[in-house]
């Protein structure tokens, strides 16, 4: 063992720029935060550093994959592909959280702060390359979101939101915990690198061991992207939190959690054994039902956050699907659909945030007859329900054509069609907002205060990669198609 | 002699227990305390493992990360409990049903 842990540490210079944004961020709110003016220098600070970090990682790309710290974290382009999508998601939502009323205005600075701080919780989990570094990013993300989700403090449904979502977060580490020292002590170490050529070779004791472990590994991991049937916590979590601290919600930990399932899949499962099909077939069994409950139980929801909870567990689910296809094809569809996924949720929860401050509650009623008011929010808004839905020749057709193709070519043939069949069912709740808006008049017509042009300017540029990704998806999939995703 | 298997049954019926105070209590504190029970088993596990089975340090280092982490987790946990005390002046789970449609 060499002394020359740190010989790697300029692959590690956006996760340092992270870490040096957040003191800073607190060394900053604690002088400024008692005037109103000053307060804005939190926020320009924190976007000058999360741009920062998106450079150092737009640096850190196209390069050897390379495991460093001794083995603990592998920064390779699949890792930093995702770690730009959190970026880009975290800077809307900081920009969000500035002029949304759902947050009190003392308290939002500290949720910079804590986004900053989830941020680098995300960037751990997505490099993760041992048990220690998943563990500690899976804390680092959970602790800190339990905080941001009961940051209105006066709120009964906030701290409730808070309160459910420490307890389930609480139990599921653990069980995960539990499952992975099993893994542990048939395995012998604690690193990913390396364990996929040991799974074939062990006795049948070992193989009764482990087979529950990564059940239980899996409970984990599938509590973060609030997968069935651990998804309990996550519309309440979305219903009861501030609705810019639920758009981050959507965003970060959910990719992170994808990206550590994607990860875990690829190392533990790219060697033949009765373990990578039995790990198949709870993926299979998973996506179906986090598709299928996630859908249905949208249609009869009143609350447009709520919905947009259920809605972001059934893409979760698809997103899933795409790993059963063990291999570098289905991880691209992935790739393609977390970025149109980030682009959507965004658009969709900016104008539910907007609406929702305008109305003071986010019910379907207040969307209706919103195109005779805004009609540019009324238009976007639609554009993005489409894509959600998946009506080609918007993103979300593409990147849902992409993983039902490579479904296809795998010979998935049920996934297939229950991923269809949801998409049908989508269509109900999604279209049902673009119906409200369009088709019904407005219920009153007072006349309420525009929301500012440059707001509008930037919900534009949130949907124009929607245009974009939908019609020049080629090309970008063949540059993606170029770089070496992984360190294998 | 105490073998590898006592430890890991212990820790068994430490996470059985947890599971269990999870499921069945209603008082908030008993539920946090049924964290503490799970997590103390998975640390168990990593120290018995490294102890008896592969002797591979990095279980020690789980083992005392985990219980580290526990502390922060609790810490955070209470701070949210004594907020919604104060909201609702209880700390029964029935109480946080508002969500629930």
């Amino acid at each position: 063992m060499h002394l020359n842990y740190l010989a790697n540490i300029g692959r590690y210079i956006p996760e340092i720029l992270l870490v040096i944004l957040m003191v800073g961020l607190i060394l900053i709110e604690a002088t400024y935060k008692e005037d109103e003016k000053d307060r804005r220098y939190i926020f320009i600070t924190a976007i000058i550093g999360l741009v920062a970090t998106f450079v150092a990682i737009l640096f850190n790309m196209g390069g050897k994959p390379q495991a460093i710290f001794t083995n603990s974290i592998v920064i390779d382009d699949f890792s930093s592909l995702l770690k730009l999508i959190m970026v880009l998601g975290t800077i809307a939502v900081v920009y969000l959280s500035r002029f949304s009323k759902d947050i009190y205005e003392t308290l939002k600075t500290e949720f910079v702060i804590m986004a900053v701080g989830i941020l680098i919780g995300g960037f751990l989990l997505a490099s993760a390359n041992n048990m220690l570094t998943l563990y500690l990013g899976i804390e680092t993300l959970s602790i800190l979101s339990y905080v941001m989700a009961s940051l209105k403090k006066n709120d009964e449904r906030s701290s409730e939101a808070g309160l459910k979502y420490a307890l389930y977060g609480g139990v599921s580490a653990g069980i995960m915990l539990f499952g992975l020292s099993h893994i542990f002590g048939v395995l012998g170490t604690i690193q990913f690198t390396g364990v996929a050529a040991m799974i074939p070779n062990l006795t049948t004791v070992q193989m009764a061991i482990l087979m529950p472990s990564f059940v239980l590994f899996f409970a984990g991991i599938g509590y973060k992207i609030a997968a069935v049937p651990f998804h309990m916590w996550s519309p309440d979590v979305y219903e009861g939190s501030p609705t810019p601290v639920t758009t981050f919600f959507a965003i970060v930990p959910k990719i992170a959690g994808i990206a550590v399932l994607i990860r875990v899949t690829s190392v533990f499962f790219t060697v033949e054994s009765p373990m990578k099909v039995g790990w198949i077939g709870l993926m299979l069994v998973v996506s179906a039902l986090t598709m299928t409950v996630g859908n249905v139980t949208a249609i009869g929801q009143k609350s447009v956050k709520r919905m947009l909870a259920y809605s972001s567990i059934s893409h979760a689910g698809i997103m899933m699907a795409s790993l059963v296809m063990i291999g570098d094809v289905g991880i691209r569809a992935v790739l393609f659909y977390a970025i149109t996924y980030l682009f959507m949720t965004l658009v969709a929860f900016y104008i539910t945030s907007i609406v929702q401050d305008k109305y003071g509650n986010d019910h379907f009623d207040r969307f209706s007859g919103l195109i005779y008011r805004y009609p540019w929010m009324a238009v976007m808004m639609t554009v993005v329900m489409f894509s959600l839905t998946g009506i080609p020749p918007l993103a979300g057709f593409v990147a849902k054509y992409n993983i039902l193709s490579s479904l296809i070519n795998s010979k998935f043939y049920t996934l297939a069609v229950i991923l269809g069949l949801n998409s049908v069912v989508s269509a109900y709740y999604y279209l049902k907002i673009v119906r409200l808006m369009v088709l019904k008049q407005p219920e009153s017509e007072e006349a309420i205060e525009g929301f500012g042009f440059l707001n509008q300017m930037i919900i534009v540029v949130m949907t124009l990669p929607i245009f974009v990704l939908g019609i020049f998806w080629e090309t970008i999939m063949s540059f993606a198609n170029v770089s070496k995703l992984f360190i294998n | 002699m105490i073998n590898l298997w006592a430890y890991l049954g212990i820790s068994f019926i430490l996470f059985i227990c947890g599971i269990m105070v999870m499921i069945a209590r209603k008082n908030i504190i008993a539920l946090l305390l049924g964290v503490e029970l799970i997590l103390n088993a998975a640390a168990l596990n990593f120290a018995a493992y490294t102890k008896f089975s592969n002797g591979n340090l990095d279980g020690h280092i789980m083992s005392l990360f985990i219980i580290i982490i526990a502390a922060a987790e609790s810490a955070v946990g209470l701070g949210i409990v004594i907020r919604f005390f104060q909201l609702r002046e209880s700390i029964h789970i029935d109480d946080a049903s508002t969500l629930q449609n």
